[in-house]
């Protein structure tokens, strides 16, 4: 049991402590002011009583009256400042807990964004690392190299963007593959994301500036189950556990077999609706395994080495999560746009 | 290419249904991109028998029907002029639900009186049952057809299917094509209807009939003459068929070349030869500037890089492309000389580009077309002829070969094939996918098999191309997935993505917003950055619009159109940023690709907020804050801030920002000749930062720094200086005085008025603050150290102490 004194000190304490901070007129804080150090007040009293105290006891009982005295001193400073700067409950005695708070709120990134930041941390917990390459490419890296017949329709100028120097705007990713195996040996496991250009007529989904993501994997023995267990953990990862992926045999210059993948519709869960065109399926975009011919063409051994690429369209699947209608307003930045995601 | 289903069930057994067909193609790679039902006759609609016709003795247009289904006799009030006794017609019966196909919508027949008579049932037009366009009166039936047999029986629907076909597989762009694969699919039998080859009655000399001059282009061209046709309409049958794709028919000869096409995917040309000049063929390269006109009136002016089929004097088609207007089979032809060739798919690719012309010949021929099925399908078509057209053939078939193409043997070796598919499949199946696929193996044994590919499948020339056909048949549901695993991984070095999702990370933490604008801008745009000119800018030469013609060369331009959008529509509190790629065609200043960050500032901090806070707007200091903030966050710690003229800023309201002594951008106020345009009362602030720059700075790693154990006390000073006495200076001077334990210099007040202060000056406040590591201090050695600046400050910074 502490000292009579400590206590009535301690009690004082929390008793002015709330007043003070309920206190809306200086009248309130000079009140408190001299009930406590007042001339009549609780220390001058109990300075009275000092003297009675037992020797064993002085000690604390001193040092309770001086950091008391202090700690009241600073509690009746931190009240007159409050009611100075004009914060708090002046003219009410309750909070309105619905005025809106004050925390500066963070700020937003582009859902093109967010969707690629997801799909690297995805990637990249499965082993990739991120690869890039310039926007403006060589013919030869964003065809030649890929297996792309020289009259193929792609390389049409009515599809892709050239400069007077025969360059041009990368179509797809996957240059950034060729660029990759190029300069390093095999094994490789890459994801490339990037801006792409293709020279559509902007609609409702069509953009002449769109994102890709590519993939690539180049090891010993890697197989079409390999492709597939990639793209379904990242479609469960980005859509959740109950999407299934399918393939479909398709045809690309540049992989041998060929696939295109869906994904399960996420908004019908493959039962079928509107989004999916009642099929229970969402075409997301386009892989395979890698034609020999482009492992040639960056001298890798195909014997000896196999793997797959994979690419797919940002916009499309941050238009999937985010039921986004039109691709123009990607590119709008209305900010009552960007502020949603 | 559209396929019929009926069609396509004369040549294998696809009683599993449309659904299931269609999905069996879409996962064998020909995706189905639409079904259109067309025909199919509603329930409840039979072969009536008009028994009697009367007047309806209300109506002068309606006649009064005593109709039998079959099993009873019905009034039936028509309107139709053709409603005979003795007729055979299609009758609706009370339940049935007809469709009108223009408009959609459906009606059920139910018993009703028609001005007094009652009627039940309707007697129909072939447009009421959607079998024709005829509405001038009821469709009259085969008078032998039982009475009450369901129309259904009679009309079975059609489904016809939209596929797309990869480029790399032209044998599908056939009914005959599709049903091989289907059969392999289905695990069924395929086969087309035999065709012989056509024995000529007569032996005409043709030495002379056909000239290839270009055996390269043209590597196989095949003739035969029929005589004495009768060119007329198609029978049903063959009309029908042609109507299931959407193709419409013209005349018997045409749409036997037609029907040929899409039966077996050969394409076929059909001259009518008396309209031959020196009744033969020759096929060439076109002259210089020789001009042709098409079968669509289209006028062509040809080059020596266009293969033509000519007569004797000039061109009478584009080879493989499309015939000439003057040469093709009419009404009027007797004589028919039937084309059947092969050629170089480059060449047709390349002439049906340049010159804006394609169709379904080229498509064909542009994807390569099977060798051996020119011979059979001008066997087929010239079958057909004499069926249909009656004439005689009059000579044998005259077939000039060039080189004919190659196909190599292919090695598989099994184990390659499982690896590659991920699919443990048994040598056995293996094999007999690809002999299903109608594809030669030899050579089999325990570890290889040697496959030859027949001469339809031009797109199997090695392992990896046989390994996407077992993996296409055997079905890639099939494949499984398995555990994620990495054996290797490349690098573990930081990329070049983690920096700037880094930089998006901390922009986004101070509470901006990210935008993403097209890299491909407007001159206008692109040099609203007063940094460039246009000979900087790297430009597209062929541009979609004469508005997107350059790449951006600095975010700036597409910013301020994002700026003046969001004003415009009421959006006048702006915290923006966008990093990305820009480009500039001169090395002299940057390179061709750099990373920018632009930020844009503007409007009310806080919005949100209510009370005074709520009116307070952006300012400079928010941004050179901001950009504080965030090289802090970053670990940049040799950075200043230093006076600036650049033409992007209002004047005297722009600072570059040096990184290790480097300028690293621009913050500042955007200069009026910009914002003056946009609708906004509210100054904007704008910072260009080099990404790169930014990135590459030298972060500091944070070393620790003791907590300090002992209070600290603080003294405050104030004074009055002149207007150009720079906080900076005031800082640097106060430490510069080295006082003793003076552990911080803060700056609290700062304004300037002219009664209070008198002109040209300002007050200043600081509070000091002063600690010692080591123990209290006394007032008194604080006092010392505090008077002594003060001292100082009036003596040598010339200031006046308050």
């Amino acid at each position: 049991m502490s000292n009579p004194i400590i206590q009535k000190i301690d009690s004082a304490l929390s008793d002015a402590g709330a007043k003070l901070l309920n206190a809306v007129t200086e009248a309130e804080i000079e009140e408190v002011r001299i009930e406590i150090l007042g001339r009549n007040g609780l220390f001058p009293a109990l300075s009275k009583e000092m003297g009675a105290v037992q020797p064993e006891d002085r000690k604390a009982v001193g040092q309770a009256f001086n950091t008391g005295r202090t700690r009241f001193q600073e509690l009746l400073d931190g009240a007159k400042q409050r009611l100075a700067a004009g914060s708090g409950a002046k003219s009410c005695d309750e909070l309105d807990l619905t005025l809106p708070g004050r925390l500066r709120k963070l700020g937003h990134k582009h859902p093109v964004t967010k969707v690629i930041d997801d799909s690297v941390a995805i990637f990249r917990r499965m082993g990739f690392i991120v690869a890039d390459g310039p926007e403006i490419e060589t013919v030869y890296h964003n065809f030649d190299a890929l297996n792309t017949p020289a009259d193929h329709p792609s390389r049409d100028p009515g599809d892709t963007f050239y400069f007077k120097d025969g360059r041009l705007l990368r179509t797809q990713t996957s240059p950034v593959q060729i660029r990759v195996m190029e300069s390093q040996e095999p094994p490789v496991r890459i994801v490339a994301p990037g801006r792409c250009f293709r020279r559509d007529t902007p609609d409702a989904t069509h953009s002449m500036n769109f994102h890709q993501i590519e993939g690539l994997y180049i090891d010993r023995d890697v197989s079409l189950a390999d492709l597939k267990s990639i793209l379904q953990a990242y479609a469960r990862e980005l859509f959740g556990p109950n999407v299934s992926i399918r393939l479909r045999p398709h045809f690309f210059p540049f992989t041998e077999p060929s696939v295109e993948y869906d994904f399960s519709c996420i908004m019908c869960g493959g039962k079928g609706c509107n989004v999916c065109k009642q099929s229970g399926w969402l075409e997301i975009a386009g892989a395979g395994m890698v034609d020999p011919n482009v492992l040639k063409a960056v001298g890798y051994d195909p014997e000896i080495w196999s793997g797959f690429a994979f690419g797919m369209g940002i916009e499309r699947i941050a238009m999937i999560r985010y039921r986004i209608n039109d691709i123009r307003l990607l590119y709008e930045n209305d900010t009552r746009f960007l502020e949603q995601f | 290419m559209n396929i019929s289903y009926n069609w396509l069930s004369q040549y294998v057994d696809i009683s599993c249904g449309v659904e299931t067909l269609a999905a069996k193609l879409t996962m064998a790679g020909i995706e189905v991109e639409a079904i259109e039902r067309s025909g199919g006759i509603p329930e409840g609609i039979v072969v009536g028998e008009i028994l009697e016709r009367k007047q309806h003795p209300d109506a002068d247009k309606l006649s009064v029907c005593r109709v039998s289904n079959g099993k009873e006799e019905l009034q039936v009030v028509c309107g139709a002029p053709n409603c005979d006794a003795g007729s055979k017609v299609p009758l609706a019966t009370i339940g049935a639900t007809l469709t009108d196909k223009s408009s959609g919508e459906s009606f059920k027949i139910k018993k009703s009186k028609l001005r007094g008579v009652e009627s039940h049932g309707m007697l129909c037009s072939g447009r009421e049952l959607g079998l024709d366009d005829d509405h001038s009166g009821l469709l009259i039936l085969d008078s032998a057809l039982k009475t009450g047999t369901p129309l259904a029986e009679l009309f079975p629907g059609d489904t016809m299917f939209e596929l797309e076909v990869t480029p790399n597989r032209p044998d599908w762009l056939s009914h005959w094509g599709v049903a091989r694969d289907l059969a392999c699919l289905l695990d069924k039998d395929a086969a087309l209807p035999e065709i012989k080859t056509p024995v000529p009655a007569k032996n005409e000399d043709t030495a002379n009939l056909v000239t290839v001059l270009d055996q390269e282009l043209c590597p196989r061209y095949t003739a035969r003459v029929i005589r004495n046709v009768k060119v007329a309409e198609s029978p049903e049958w063959l009309k029908e068929r042609l109507l299931s794709i959407g193709l419409r028919p013209i005349n018997n000869v045409v749409d036997i070349t037609n029907f040929v096409l899409m039966e077996l995917g050969h394409p076929l040309h059909a001259f009518d030869l008396d309209k031959l000049s020196g009744k033969r063929i020759v096929v060439r390269r076109a002259a210089d500037g020789e001009k042709m006109t098409m079968l669509d009136d289209s006028k062509l002016a040809l080059k020596p890089n266009h293969l033509v089929i000519a007569d004797a004097e000039k061109p009478v088609a584009l080879a493989g492309i499309m015939g000439g207007l003057d040469s093709g089979v009419t009404d009027s032809t007797v004589n028919v000389l039937l084309e059947s060739a092969a050629f170089f798919t480059s060449n047709i690719r390349a002439s049906s580009r340049e010159l804006g012309i394609s169709s379904d010949s080229s498509h064909r021929f542009e994807r390569g077309i099977d060798w051996n099925m020119v011979e059979t399908a001008s066997d087929r078509a010239t079958s057909l002829i004499l069926e249909l057209a009656g004439g005689e053939l009059v000579n044998e078939l005259v077939d000039i070969q060039g080189r004919k193409p190659e196909f190599k043997p292919v090695v598989c070796r099994f184990e390659r094939i499982r690896k590659l598919t991920g699919v443990d499949l048994s040598n056995c199946r293996i094999v007999d996918i690809f002999k299903k696929l109608r594809l030669d193996v030899s050579g089999i044994d325990e570890i290889k098999c040697v496959v030859t590919p027949p001469s339809f499948r031009l797109d199997i020339e090695r392992e990896a191309d046989l390994a996407e056909e077992v993996a296409r048949i055997n079905g890639l549901d099939a494949v499984p997935v398995v555990p994620v695993t990495s054996k290797s991984v490349a690098s573990f070095s930081k990329d070049a993505y983690t920096g700037l999702q880094g930089l998006r990370d901390e922009l986004t933490a101070l509470g901006l917003y990210e935008c993403l604008h097209y890299s491909t801008v407007s001159d206008k745009s692109a040099l609203s950055d007063s940094r460039f000119v246009s000979e900087d800018v790297i430009r597209m030469d062929n541009p979609l619009s004469l508005d997107l013609v350059c790449l951006r060369p600095s975010l700036l331009g597409e910013m301020l159109a994002t700026v003046e959008r969001n004003i415009s529509r009421k959006n006048l509190d702006l915290q923006l940023f966008e990093i990305d790629n820009v480009f500039c065609g001169n090395p002299q200043k940057f390179p061709e690709e750099r990373l920018e960050c632009c930020i844009v500032l503007t409007g009310h901090k806080h919005p949100e907020r209510f009370s005074a806070e709520r009116g307070e707007l952006y300012d400079f200091y928010d941004l050179k804050g901001l950009t504080e903030a965030w090289f802090a966050a970053r670990g940049i710690e040799k950075f200043r801030f230093e006076k600036a003229e650049d033409d992007r800023f209002a004047p005297g309201r722009c600072a570059a920002v040096m990184i290790e002594g480097k300028c690293a951008g621009h913050i500042g106020e955007l200069n009026s000749r910009y914002s003056t345009k946009f609708r906004s009362v509210y100054p904007i602030f704008l910072g260009v930062f080099e990404t790169s720059a930014i990135l590459k700075a030298k972060l500091e790693s944070p070393l620790y720094s003791p907590l300090a154990m002992f209070p600290s006390t603080t003294r405050d000073v104030a004074f009055l200086a002149d207007q150009s006495l720079q906080h900076q200076a005031v800082v640097d001077f106060i430490r510069g005085a080295r006082l003793k334990n003076l552990e911080k210099v803060e700056l609290f007040d700062i304004f300037t008025d002219e009664k209070a202060v008198g002109a040209g000056k300002k007050s200043m406040a600081y509070t000091l603050t002063f600690r010692s590591s080591e123990r209290t201090l006394t007032d008194k050695e604080v006092n010392e150290a505090f008077d002594k600046l003060r001292e100082k400050l009036s003596a040598e910074l010339k200031v006046e102490l308050r």
